[in-house]
């Protein structure tokens, strides 16, 4: 009975299959597939940007050019919105992540069965629906009855019922909070699994050396977090970027502006005043936007 | 070999039964047995409303054997986003229910099918006169009135009582309400004290719209005073005043009162008629004992010396597209004026009055007989404000009613506020 190596005989096959000119031909068909479902609705977003078109007009739409951008320019709303935007986005990211960080060290020995249900749970709020974390939260900041007032009341940390989602300062942080309940579960699975790959050795040597926990984290650990924290960071910068559910069912945007962002203010102008170009044009500063933010963060992992 | 045998059936089979179905739709196009109504309403997607328009459809099917009712359930927020889509696409029901701004919107892309042609002299003659008010776009009336439900100042006895209020004298003037309210906040703590929609939406600019014409203010809208204006300022601070002092809840729709309602947590309520019907839902009062509770007054008068209301009754509208419209009137018709759907639905589940003057039926008109339905009848119908309703009204409402929520959550000085309104009014 003869035995042949696999390294003593290549695969001639799949070295020959790059080489085949019409098995690039393959790809076509995905290729059709997205510019139809993804290539379409941008251009003709792009399209319906430049006219001036209303849903609710008999009368045809429209070229304006860039006139539906230049009023952009001089619309306070859409500023406010955009401003509201980052400020709910890169807040609520930055202290997500840091919650997650925090606890996938604090978890990071504690294994065996009595902790597993305890990990399990504290992924749980990342599982729930956003409409629901919404609704739950709404109800829990409610003046009257609220569980958030009544606690704190009880504790003797207010005095009388606070108004968490119709103070105009208050809104945007309370609507924050909701959004790092559900997203910090994420930070912890993805820095668990991260912190659980870096390899035992550089630990041991590190231990070896007597280093000290602090300078462990610090030096050793978080180096090897950072692509995790990078790819993690975008994803949930693109979630909380195009966030309608959870504004949208706690403060429809308000009180005032004080919550709209710029994807519930495209929904006010699309579909309640139902100004498809100008709402098209919000889309693409918007589309723009995060185009930028994802060029950013692949030069960040590739310059490692 | 049983495989093969099966398979070699099958194309057979599926012809025959191809050959069937076509001959069974072209027998039943041809007699014009069966015709399918699409009826898009968010009266079967509420709970409370649900059983008594289900019961509605299936009686009008079973006097019209030939038509059969396909009821689309959408929410009162999406149902008007929804329809203008389905018009532009090509794609509306038959009829549907509609309501206040959204009317006129849908009136816009003139995929509405008049009403002139079908309403006879006769069914006109027995409306009330004020029925068909603001339902004309273009000289062609393009909704047909289902129902009437005014708003007017729900005020609970009990809760004045316990005040030491006289329940008999429901606050007339501002300066009176804000006297009562005081004396609610002070005795019952518990109790908010005016339940008002500050919500920032169409209907919430509605439902505010008669508050802010007390104080004289009309932002929008033939002979407008603008937002900036000394009278909305009067309004925005007024509005400002009442929620700092606590006599109001910022934030929360109508329709989140109303359950606070009948548990008797609020004293004052800006509501429409058809609270009644919620309240009786919600905590099954009977109907003397919600008589000995709650009463309805007209809206206190402001700086004006007007007392004003709005119109949040129900139409129902036909669309141009459809392939059925002398059916579609049938069923609008039926569900308006005909006596049972007014018993079945319009009086016992949306507890709303008919558009008819005069109900044919000596039953329904002792039903309709009650102090709250004569209140609304005799009072505050003839304070019924019109509204500039409109394709622009919508955009017109999130500018008014996102100042009027900074005015009552923030601390922005009220010239401020209706500049900003002005502002964003005038970018419309």
């Amino acid at each position: 009975m003869t035995t042949t190596s696999p390294t003593a005989q290549p695969k001639p096959a799949r070295r020959k299959a790059g080489q085949v000119p019409w098995l690039d031909w393959m790809v076509v068909p995905t290729l059709a597939v997205l510019a139809l479902v993804v290539g379409y609705p941008i251009v003709y977003t792009f399209f319906l940007s430049a006219q001036d078109y209303n849903l609710l007009e008999i009368v045809p739409a429209q070229y304006v050019g860039l006139e539906n951008y230049k009023d952009l320019l001089s619309d306070r709303i859409f500023w406010q919105s955009l401003t509201n935007t980052a400020v709910y986005t890169f807040g609520s990211v930055g202290v997500a992540s840091l919650i997650g960080l925090v606890m996938a060290l604090l978890m990071e020995n504690l294994g065996g069965a009595w902790f597993r249900p305890i990990r399990a749970l504290l992924i749980t709020p990342w599982a729930v629906p956003f409409v629901v974390v919404a609704f739950l939260f709404r109800y829990m900041y409610a003046q009257n009855g609220g569980v958030i007032n009544a606690v704190l009341i009880s504790l003797g940390i207010i005095g009388e019922p606070v108004s968490w989602l119709n103070e105009s300062s208050l809104a945007m942080p309370s609507v924050m909070v909701a959004n790092i309940w559900s997203m910090a579960p994420f930070f912890f699975l993805l820095l668990s699994a991260a912190l659980s790959g870096i390899p035992i050795e550089v630990i041991e040597s590190a231990r070896v050396d007597r280093t000290r926990t602090w300078s462990m984290i610090y030096h050793i650990k978080l180096p090897y977090l950072r692509n995790p924290l990078l790819i993690g960071s975008l994803l949930m910068v693109i979630s909380s970027f195009n966030d309608f559910a959870k504004i949208w069912a706690m403060t429809q945007g308000g009180p005032g502006y004080s919550t709209s962002t710029l994807v519930v203010y495209v929904y006010r102008v699309a579909f309640e005043n139902f100004e498809f170009g100008y709402a098209s044009a919000l889309g693409v500063v918007w589309l723009g936007l995060l185009l930028v933010f994802a060029i950013a963060y692949m030069r960040a992992l590739r310059t490692e | 070999m049983f495989h093969s045998n099966r398979l070699r059936c099958w194309p057979g089979l599926l012809a025959s039964m191809v050959a069937v179905l076509a001959m069974t739709a072209t027998e039943a196009d041809a007699q014009g047995e069966k015709i399918t109504l699409t009826f898009a309403n968010w009266a079967s997607a509420e709970g409370a409303t649900r059983p008594g328009i289900e019961k509605v459809i299936a009686d009008f099917e079973a006097e019209h054997p030939n038509i059969q009712i396909n009821s689309e359930a959408i929410s009162f927020s999406e149902i008007a986003r929804q329809l203008v889509l389905r018009v532009r696409s090509g794609n509306p029901p038959d009829v549907a229910q509609i309501a206040g701004n959204d009317t006129i919107l849908l009136a816009a892309t003139r995929g509405l099918e008049p009403f002139g042609p079908y309403l006879d002299a006769d069914l006109k003659s027995r409306l009330k006169p004020d029925a068909l008010n603001g339902l004309e776009v273009g000289g062609e009336l393009i909704a047909f009135p289902w129902n009437q439900a005014p708003a007017g100042l729900w005020y609970n006895k009990k809760i004045m009582e316990a005040a030491g209020l006289d329940s008999a004298k429901p606050p007339a003037t501002i300066d009176e309400l804000m006297a009562a309210m005081e004396a609610v906040k002070k005795s019952q703590p518990d109790v908010i004290p005016l339940g008002v929609d500050t919500t920032n939406r169409a209907f919430s600019m509605s439902s505010n719209w008669p508050w802010m014409r007390t104080f004289g203010a009309k932002p929008v809208g033939e002979n407008a005073t603008g937002a900036n204006s000394k009278e909305m300022k009067a309004y925005l601070a007024w509005m400002r005043e009442i929620s700092k002092k606590g006599y109001i809840d910022p934030g929360r729709k109508i329709g989140e009162f109303r359950p606070l309602a009948a548990q008797g947590k609020v004293a004052f309520l800006w509501d429409q008629v058809l609270v009644q019907g919620v309240i009786q839902s919600t905590n099954s009062m009977s109907d003397e004992e919600f008589y000995k509770e709650w009463g309805v007054a007209v809206l206190p008068t402001g700086p004006s010396g007007q007392s004003y209301s709005f119109e949040g009754g129900h139409q129902l509208i036909m669309f141009a597209d459809s392939e059925h419209k002398e059916a579609a009137w049938a069923f609008v018709e039926y569900l308006a004026t005909s006596p049972e759907a007014i018993t079945n639905y319009t009086v016992s589940y949306n507890a709303s009055l008919p558009p008819l003057a005069e109900v044919p039926d000596d039953e329904l008109r002792a039903e309709l007989d009650t102090p709250i339905f004569n209140a609304f009848k005799e009072a505050i119908i003839p304070t019924l404000s019109p509204q500039p309703y409109g394709p622009k009204f919508a955009a017109a409402a999130t500018a008014v009613m996102a100042g009027v929520q900074q005015a009552v959550t923030g601390d922005r000085p009220i010239d401020e506020i209706a500049t900003s309104i002005q502002e964003q009014l005038d970018r419309r």
